[in-house]
């Protein structure tokens, strides 16, 4: 193989299909070992038949290295089973935007990488044509070769790869196979690390092994905006297996042969803080200050039943499985991290401006993540271990304790929403949501125009936004704002077709006229049972969701029992438009379903002093086997077009949840998690 | 520093650590058997998870001095190849998203079938209920979990 700096030269940005980035396109120079067919910096195919697939987006376990792989495949007509999909490293001169979220890998790539495929598909097809001296146009492809039916000639793909090498890549778009016609797109696939991970052989960051590397772990401040006055390391030194003690931005680090060295170290230390300016902060204080930002509801229309109602979310940790952490081998003149990160080339601008190095001269190898939900979006692990290996002059394996991560975390933000609407005939008129969220700085709220996102219909619909001061970090989470404003919007909805004398999911179907979302409430009536009568005991709510160019709906059953809620049973519609690997659809509407239960039930992040109260799974509870309902997912497909899947469960099923609650009880949920004594 | 021989998947590891040094870090920094994960380190997650004498044991929570003689076996010696029944099923049920709490999850349910061969529902709820999978597999290993026990693939 040739070097890779050779060909970067060759690199060259063009336009496709009216958008313009970085193709990552350069001609296959000439190789004199005659050996790999490497089109582009997303595919290889090697003389043995291999094809290798790389895989820019991070796997956090959406089934983005799989479903990714599976597009390129699909233009090339590869044998599926000599598919070997790799995680690319972080390098956005190579890969272009690397970051992994926004339920956009998908809907961004798959122009891109059906090119690709395409593109090395007909390389291949004009190799075996020349060979044959035949035209191009009288041979086609399946399951790795070309075929040439006139002659009954054929050729594997592996056998061609030398030979396509040495031709020009097809500048330009090159035509693409279409739907009807696909045999591995739309055909539910095994992930492609499932192996790997059920026999402990796959590779998160802390797994990696490095030569000569320490563990770190990092004391961190006990509230948000404490400093570090001073710290005593005599006691921490002493503890075996402790090599080195020394201070980072985020704390103080101890370095230790073993995790558990650092651990202990970490716990003889004596660290004096000053606990800063949110010394006496909490919770109450920021849920007061929330509400002291709502404004004025617009008038509602005169003669109108009007209905009003506030929903309060909590923060929420991102909680991801496998805690912060990352691996760093700080050289004089480069440096290597493995970062489980959601932006791979993101971690390589940070870490190449941190230690003002060439951006070529330090390497970003991304393992799996264990978990990203948003969390890993963000840099700070990275620097952490980055500046732990510097300081310690070798490799470190830095270590974030649960604590460490439930504790400092970049958090969903906590909101209130105030909300008023007005119901005419059975009709809903008008409608006003003020969204107030904890980050930042205090802004006043902002209307937006139009129908204020909402998928409703509602002649008179206002969106109104703004933030309470808060010095408490906030980041992305599963479906991001809609986490908190679709979830109030549909427990609202409910509430105005009570008013309205109307059954919620009767009325949701007579006032959206968005087909998809139709089909799913259609749907989900249907196979629910919704209008058939439930058994005694349980009672149901629904919710549905438009967003990320996917539709949902919800029907949760439940019944509540010595003071708790029992979950029985969830039905998920999802319009997915179309599936790249239905399985992989289905993965992430139960995984969202787990997310929506629990945080409808049970977690909240609460802040005492300055700081976060919970720090593991007792006090951060979350769904486990034992809670579980039976959840059916019900995949349609009703769009030319893939939509996101990652965010786009979420939102439908802690609605529906509290209207189940509501039903159930009588009473209106106005505070997330929903706890009994607090319904109103 | 005290040393320690410990039956590891079958093998006698012998090993250097302190007394109060969790299995998990010595499966995982001084033995490199990195299938074992870290989760939260008080035994309230499962990713930990192994099997002591067959039963499930939270590795972050059981000092190496308190092995003994006892089998340890962790998910690299379930089988040779990922030839048992629950990773065989596990597979083909496609379970795993993020895979990080999938280990642990396995070597529970392993060692629920050895006394439980047709297990119920109840029974998996008891065995799994006290491990988190972040991603929301639960369904699916439910399934995979009884596919094993059927001895289906």
């Amino acid at each position: 193989m040739t070097t890779h700096l050779s060909r970067r030269s060759f690199l060259t940005v063009m336009g496709v299909g009216g958008a313009s980035f970085a193709l990552g396109y350069y001609p296959t120079l000439g190789d004199e070992k005659g050996a790999s067919l490497e089109p582009n910096a997303f595919v290889r195919v090697d003389p043995d038949g291999t094809v290798t697939i790389w895989a820019s987006k991070s796997e956090m376990g959406q089934g983005i290295k799989t479903g990714l792989a599976m597009i390129v495949a699909e233009q090339m007509d590869c044998d599926w089973s000599k598919v070997r999909a790799l995680q690319a490293d972080g390098d956005g001169a190579k890969y272009g935007r690397q970051g992994t979220g926004g339920s956009g890998s998908t809907r961004g790539m798959m122009q891109q990488l059906s090119q690709m495929g395409a593109s090395a598909r007909a390389m291949l097809v004009e190799a075996a044509a020349t060979e044959w001296g035949v035209d191009k146009s009288t041979c086609r492809t399946e399951n790795g070769k070309v075929i040439h039916d006139a002659s009954g000639k054929s050729k594997s793909y592996g056998d061609l790869a030398s030979a396509a090498a040495k031709l020009t890549v097809p500048a330009g778009q090159v035509p693409l196979k279409e739907r009807k016609d696909f045999s591995i797109v739309g055909k539910p696939t095994l992930r492609v690390d499932n192996h790997d991970v059920v026999t402990g052989t796959a590779v998160y960051a802390q797994d990696v092994q490095v030569s000569g590397a320490a563990y770190g772990v990092i004391s961190r401040r006990p509230a948000f905006g404490a400093t570090l006055k001073s710290f005593d390391d005599a006691e921490a030194r002493k503890v075996p297996g402790v090599i080195d003690v020394f201070r980072v931005t985020s704390g103080v680090c101890v370095i230790g042969e073993n995790t558990w060295a650092a651990m202990k170290g970490r716990e003889a230390l004596k660290c004096d803080w000053d606990m800063g300016p949110n010394a006496a902060l909490n919770t109450a204080e920021l849920s007061k200050r929330l509400r002291e930002s709502v404004g004025e509801h617009p008038a509602m229309p005169e003669g109108a039943k009007v209905v009003d109602a506030t929903y309060d979310f909590p923060f929420l940790a991102h909680y991801t499985m496998e805690p912060m952490n990352c691996v760093a081998d700080v050289r004089a003149d480069s440096c290597t991290v493995w970062a489980p990160s959601q932006s791979p080339d993101g971690v390589q601008s940070q870490v190449s401006r941190m230690l003002s190095l060439p951006i070529g001269s330090v390497t970003v190898k991304v393992p799996l993540l264990g978990g990203g939900f948003g969390r890993r979006g963000a840099g700070d692990f990275v620097s952490d271990a980055v500046e732990a290996s510097k300081q310690a002059k070798r490799p470190v394996k830095l270590l974030w304790t649960r604590d460490d991560d439930m504790r400092n975390d970049g958090y969903r933000p906590m909101s209130h929403h105030a909300m008023r609407g007005a119901v005419i005939d059975g009709k809903p008129v008008a409608f006003n949501h003020q969204f107030i969220k904890a980050q930042g700085g205090s802004t006043r709220t902002a209307g937006t125009p139009g129908n204020a996102g909402l998928t409703y219909r509602i002649p008179s619909a206002t969106q109104m936004n703004g933030n309470a001061a808060s010095p408490i970090p906030t980041g992305a989470w599963r479906s991001v704002d809609h986490s908190q404003v679709s979830v109030a919007v549909e427990c609202f909805i409910d509430e105005m077709a009570q008013a309205a004398g109307k059954d919620p999911l009767q009325f949701r179907r007579e006032n959206t006229s968005d087909p998809r979302l139709l089909k799913v409430l259609e749907v989900v009536e249907e196979k629910s049972g919704w209008s058939k009568p439930l058994a005694t005991g349980l009672s149901r709510g629904v919710a549905c969701f438009n967003g990320y160019g996917g539709r949902t709906a919800h029907v949760v059953e439940l019944s509540i029992a010595d003071g708790e809620v029992k979950l029985h049973r969830v039905v998920c519609v999802v319009d997915c438009g179309y599936a790249i690997n239905p399985k992989s659809v289905e993965a992430q509407m139960q995984g969202a379903c787990v997310d929506g239960l629990s945080t409808a039930l049970f977690a909240e992040i609460t802040i005492e002093n300055g700081g976060v109260v919970q720090s593991n799974p007792l006090d951060y509870k979350w769904t486990r086997m034992n809670h579980m309902p039976k959840v059916e997912v019900y995949v349609l497909e009703n769009d030319p077009n893939p939509a996101g899947m990652g965010e786009t469960g979420y939102p439908g099923v802690p609605a529906a949840v509290a209207n189940a609650v509501t039903a159930a009880t009588g009473k209106r949920v106005r505070k997330f998690p929903n706890r009994l004594d607090e319904l109103v | 520093m005290p040393e320690y021989t410990i039956n590891v998947n079958g093998q006698q590891k012998k090993v250097e650590a302190v007394p109060d040094m969790p299995l998990l870090w010595v499966l995982r920094d001084l033995l490199g058997l990195t299938g074992s994960k870290y989760g939260c380190g008080i035994g309230a997650c499962g990713a930990c998870s192994v099997l002591i004498d067959g039963e499930e044991m939270r590795s972050c929570r059981f000092p190496i001095s308190d092995v003994g003689a006892a089998k340890v076996t962790t998910i690299e010696g379930l089988s040779k190849d990922g030839s048992h029944p629950l990773q065989e099923a596990w597979i083909e049920h496609d379970v795993p998203q993020c895979g990080y709490c999938q280990t642990g999850n396995i070597m529970a349910a392993a060692g629920m079938l050895r006394s439980k061969p047709n297990p119920t529902d109840a029974d998996i709820d008891e065995a799994l209920g006290s491990h988190v999978c972040r991603c929301g597999t639960y369904t699916r290993m439910r399934e995979a979990i009884k596919a094993a026990a059927r001895g289906v693939k």
